[in-house]
């Protein structure tokens, strides 16, 4: 049939078909756009800056059409605006709580005034964040910024947060960031993504209009993810967090390792998550949800759909019946079409079966959307996600298998399970190692669910009151925790593989000879693989004191299996288990006060005085801990909705600690006491100049950790840290400043205990909606 | 009309396994809600295909056989022959789809329509309608004369005590014996979901009416607290999809009670449309059951002809 314009009612009457989409008006917006003469500037210091000769970078609207172009700063831009930010962070964090939550208020009823052209922006960006959003987000973190003195009390703002983002990021992530960073009272530098940047300046405008002071939301725009590291390398900065696609986030990582700066990430982007219906489900709701959320043209996620065995069938019959007027998706490009096509073909010839709406058109930018049933997780698409409205089907026969589908991934961002049994709703849920659940629902998203992402998907919590501490340190602290530097060229493959020097003493008188120390791996005590040892020696060199197994590459691998066999189950103990041996550790080592007071004495030279002190703190520190095990709570949560909205505090998992020289006791017993209190197994590596109070600890009997003398092991950890790969990062680097900051491990202000335990743990939420 | 649902064997499991999750089910209904709004000649050629579908109605004790009179002749011209030439549909046989009435009426439906050379069907309330609180030999009764009286659709009400109470075989041996007594007459079951309680009972009540041989499963009497809402009708329609699934039969649709604007009609056909299909868009499967509804429509369609809003007394009373 011809254009829309000649169908007949009698036409329509017949086919009942919808009528063609409306085309939205973006007048407003372009009005806006016109006024900056379709060339955006940077957002430095309270206003628009243009420098001259800066190369562009130009954005297109859904149909190719010019949208505006914005500029790429250089060095100077960079420099200019973190001294503008630096300035800006004075003024903003001097402000009373009320002021700070008073501009966040004014600038809810700024948008209101201007949210047509807000809105129409973000869909000529395709950077969709609907004003509603938006408003909610400001209201949340107003009130955070109101309360912040009141209900996070010794906690003080970093400075100046760098908030960088990947082009496919949305706004909603990035002012996921933004908006907590302000409130909190620090200054911040958006380097926003390509579509959010128009979005992202104008927001910067009317924050200006609201009463921001000048250089506390800055926004600088570049073409890649180098301008991230460049103003992470800028001296002011304070912290920095990335939200966006996994592999920016590495890049971002790897760009700025060894400059001294803390960064974490969340890569919301890209992960693959399950969608798990159980047999107990209401599956028509359930096939809703699927069709509802898997076959968007803009995928933030990749969804895999779990389907109990038994209810295959039915599940499938639904989905054909539901799908058949499900419209056609755009696709971005002909390459991912030709992608689509291939992994079609792929999927086919092993087996898969499709249900579409309808075929796919031979060639173009429409694929309808597609449901590959019989699929496994070796499946390519499975493996590595299309980029089309492709969603696999895999069968479950089990809750425990599904369970075990679900995590078997390595991401961690997300899930959506389906049934109306609650108990194994929450049962699946604690199960599941993602950062949030959905039950019986999904994609809900509220500023006030604390989420980490689990594995892969995250290296930071963010939303809630958990959220808010990566933008705030123990007022006590002595600032910055790592000493700015910057990076040193380092041949990644060949670190640490060098050998250590054998001393061999010449005297040997055996009633003198320097006793030898183990490793303590999976409960029992052992030489290290390579059978090489170190020899420990006094301050000043000289004489042997002992030797100490050097711990190589499989000492790190046992250490870690016999970590991961453990954690589960002292994980799964309850709190007041836990509780319980960390008292009797204390008690033990209580026991031992005379040994470990003396081996400080010798290692580090000490007087027997001061030994003796530290080892009396250790004791109370390691009591500490234990006191908080069964204090440590999540919460229920008020969210807007209906229903029921839950966070945990989980453990990370295995935790390793590298750590520090000063005070080798006392700081052993901090970080081993949080991570294990929290249910976290530990694979420690002493300190390399002063291992013996620590293994001389570990002869007090204990299960659940396992301690390595090792060079090695530490440069191992140290590289992991490079790349998000590894999620361990968070506690390690953190013990990395540690060694080189100026912590003072005998202060015990409930703010750092806190500070550490917040470091221990990583948050789920879950989400129950009711009627 | 042939007859649509032969019905099935009673099957409890079936009935057991039913899980309906409220809240999913009313986040549909607000998306359906939520919809685009149509506009243009999609707007009217939605709202005429509304129009065929309705029973039009009159439930009342002060019925006449002349207010039922002109009721007939309104749902044989429901909507001005000149705004219907204007968009060539005069000819395309827009009528409502039934007119419905008490039993005591039928006999004036059917001579006003004969008179007037119409072959529209009547339809009639029975078994103790709305409360169905009457002896079953007397509902039985109802369902037969209201047959022999001329019409040709019977709305009968379930028993609520059995299904409040869970005897779904008493339930299901009773819609049976209307089925029987209904013969050759359509019959539409009415669940009064208003007095159901709960989700859950409404989707098992409606599986029970279908196996039974309901041809149509409709909300509501039009006389209970809560008539039809789009949540209670989602789970109508899946069970009705579920019934197709299982059995191989289409089952008919009818809200009924409370539908009174044009926007209205505009959901409700969104709502078949979305969940069943446009196989359901049809008199065969959809029936709304309404009273005032129809002046607001034919008011929306003298706007889309003409640009401008009609008073009232510009068109014809039913």
């Amino acid at each position: 049939m011809a254009g829309s314009a000649t169908k007949t009612v009698h036409d329509i009457f017949q086919s009942m078909e919808y009528g063609p989409a409306a085309t939205s008006s973006t007048a407003t917006a372009q009005a806006w756009l016109d006024h900056h003469s379709r060339s955006l500037g940077l957002f430095i210091d309270g206003k628009f800056v243009r420098p001259a000769d800066r190369q562009t970078r130009s954005l297109a609207d859904s149909k190719g059409g010019n949208v505006c172009s914005t500029v790429c700063a250089v060095e100077d831009d960079v420099s200019q605006c973190a001294s503008s930010a630096v300035n800006g962070y004075k003024a903003w964090s001097g402000m009373t709580c009320y002021n700070r939550a008073k501009v966040l208020l004014r600038l809810v009823s700024i948008l209101g005034q201007h949210s047509k052209c807000f809105a129409e922006l973000c869909d000529l960006c395709q950077a969709s964040c609907s004003p509603s959003t938006l408003v909610r987000l400001l209201q949340y973190y107003s009130s955070w910024a109101q309360l912040r003195d009141t209900l996070i009390t010794n906690w003080t703002p970093l400075g100046v947060v760098a908030v960088v983002v990947s082009d496919d990021c949305s706004l909603y992530s990035l002012m996921l960031k933004v908006l907590p960073a302000l409130a909190m009272g620090n200054s911040v530098i958006i380097v926003p993504g390509r579509t959010t940047a128009p979005p992202a300046l104008l927001l910067a405008q009317l924050f200006t209009s609201a009463g921001l002071a000048a250089g506390a939301l800055n926004v600088l725009t570049g073409s890649d993810m180098l301008l991230g590291a460049k103003v992470a390398q800028n001296q002011s900065i304070s912290y920095v967090t990335y939200s966006g696609n996994k592999q920016d986030g590495v890049m971002l990582c790897k760009a700025t390792a060894g400059m001294g700066v803390p960064i974490s990430i969340s890569p919301c982007i890209g992960a693959t998550c399950p969608f798990i219906i159980f047999e107990s489900a209401d599956l028509d709701s359930a096939v809703d949800g699927v069709i509802e959320t898997a076959f968007k043209k803009k995928k933030e996620v990749h969804w895999v759909l779990c389907v109990q065995e038994s209810v295959l069938d039915s599940v499938v019959s639904r989905l054909r019946l539901r799908m058949a007027g499900v419209k056609c998706v755009g696709l971005h490009s002909d390459a991912d079409r030709a992608q689509v096509d291939m992994d079609i073909q792929e999927a086919q010839q092993q087996g898969a079966t499709l249900i579409q709406s309808c075929a796919a058109p031979s060639s173009g930018a429409l694929y309808p959307p597609t449901v590959l049933c019989g699929a496994a997780p070796s499946s390519p698409f499975v493996v590595s996600p299309s980029p089309g409205p492709l969603l696999p089907l895999m069968t479950f026969r089990s809750n425990t298998e599904a369970v075990a589908l679900g995590n078997h991934s390595p991401h961690g961002l997300a899930a959506s399970i389906w049934t109306e049994d609650l108990t194994l709703a929450l049962e699946t849920a604690k199960s599941l190692s993602v950062g949030s659940v959905w039950v019986n629902s999904h994609s809900v998203s509220d500023p006030c669910l604390p989420a980490s992402g689990h594995k892969d998907s995250g290296s930071c919590t963010d939303g809630g009151q958990e959220g808010l501490y990566q933008f705030l340190r123990p007022s006590c602290s002595s600032s910055p925790p790592l000493p700015r530097s910057s990076p040193v060229s380092l041949d990644y493959t060949k670190f640490g593989t060098a050998a250590s020097p054998a001393i061999i003493p010449d005297d040997s008188d055996a009633s003198s000879a320097p006793k030898s120390y183990l490793q303590f791996v999976g409960g029992k005590a052992c030489k290290s693989e390579s059978g090489c040892s170190v020899a420990v020696q006094p301050p000043g060199g000289g004489s042997v004191l002992a030797y100490c197994p050097d711990g190589g590459r499989k000492d790190v691998r046992n250490a870690v299996e016999a970590a991961i066999k453990v954690q589960p189950g002292w994980m799964k103990k309850s709190p007041s288990a836990r509780a319980q041996s960390l008292y009797s550790l204390a008690k033990g080592l209580e026991a031992k006060r005379r040994d470990i007071a003396v081996s400080i004495n010798i290692q580090t030279g000490l007087s027997m005085d001061e030994a003796e002190k530290e080892v009396d703190l250790s004791f109370a520190r390691l009591s500490d801990w234990a006191a908080y095990c069964d204090k440590v709570q999540g919460g229920t949560l008020p969210i807007p909705q209906s229903g029921s909205a839950l966070s945990f505090p989980e453990a990370l998992g295995v935790v390793g600690i590298v750590l520090p020289e000063k005070n080798p006791i006392l700081s052993m017993v901090t970080l081993l006491g949080a991570a294990i209190a929290t249910g976290n197994a530990v694979i420690m590596v002493p300190s390399q100049k002063y291992p013996l109070p620590a293994l001389a600890f570990i002869q007090v009997s204990v299960k659940t950790f396992n301690v390595l003398r090792s060079k090695l092991g530490c440069q191992y950890l140290q590289y992991t840290c490079t790349s998000p790969l590894k999620t361990l990062h968070l506690f390690c680097q953190k013990n990395e400043e540690d060694k080189d900051g100026g912590r003072d491990w005998t202060q015990s202000h409930p703010s750092l205990l806190e500070e550490m335990w917040r470091n221990a743990v990583q948050w789920k939420s879950v989400w129950i909606p009711t009627a | 009309m042939t007859r649509g649902n032969p019905g099935t064997r009673l099957d409890l499991e079936w009935i057991s396994k039913v899980r309906v999750n409220t809240q999913a089910v009313l986040k549909r209904a607000q998306q359906i809600q939520g919809q685009k709004i149509l506009k243009k000649q999609w707007q009217a050629a939605w709202l005429l295909k509304a129009v065929t579908c309705i029973d039009l109605t009159t439930l009342a004790g002060d019925d006449t056989p002349s207010n039922v009179h002109r009721l007939c002749l309104k749902a044989i011209q429901p909507i001005r022959y000149d705004l219907l030439r204007k968009m060539d549909m005069h000819n395309k046989g827009v009528s409502t789809a039934a007119v419905c009435v008490y039993p005591s009426r039928v006999a004036d439906a059917v001579k006003s329509l004969k008179a007037a050379n119409s072959s529209l069907p009547v339809a009639s309330v029975a078994t103790g309608f709305p409360a169905g609180q009457t002896p079953l030999e007397t509902r039985l009764r109802e369902v037969r004369m209201a047959v022999a009286d001329g019409a040709t659709e019977i709305d009968i009400v379930i028993n609520r005590t059995l299904a409040l109470t869970g005897q779904w075989e008493a339930m299901y041996d009773e819609i049976r014996q209307f089925r029987e007594a209904c013969g050759d007459a359509h019959m539409k079951t009415i669940l009064a979901i208003g007095e159901l309680g709960t989700f859950t009972n409404v989707y098992k009540a409606s599986m029970v009416a279908m196996m039974a041989g309901s041809d149509f499963i409709k909300t509501s009497t039009g006389k209970e607290a809560i008539n039809a809402t789009y949540p209670v009708a989602i789970v109508m329609v899946r069970a009705i999809r579920n019934y197709f699934l299982c059995s191989g039969h289409k089952v008919g649709f009818k809200p009924a009670g409370g539908i009174r604007t044009a926007q209205e009609a505009l959901v409700w056909l969104t709502l078949i449309k979305e969940e069943l299909g446009n196989d359901w868009l049809c008199p065969h499967l959809f029936r709304l059951g309404a009273s005032s509804l129809l002046a607001d429509i034919e008011r929306q369609i003298y706007h889309h002809v003409t640009g401008q809003y009609p008073a009232y007394h510009e068109l014809p009373m039913a």
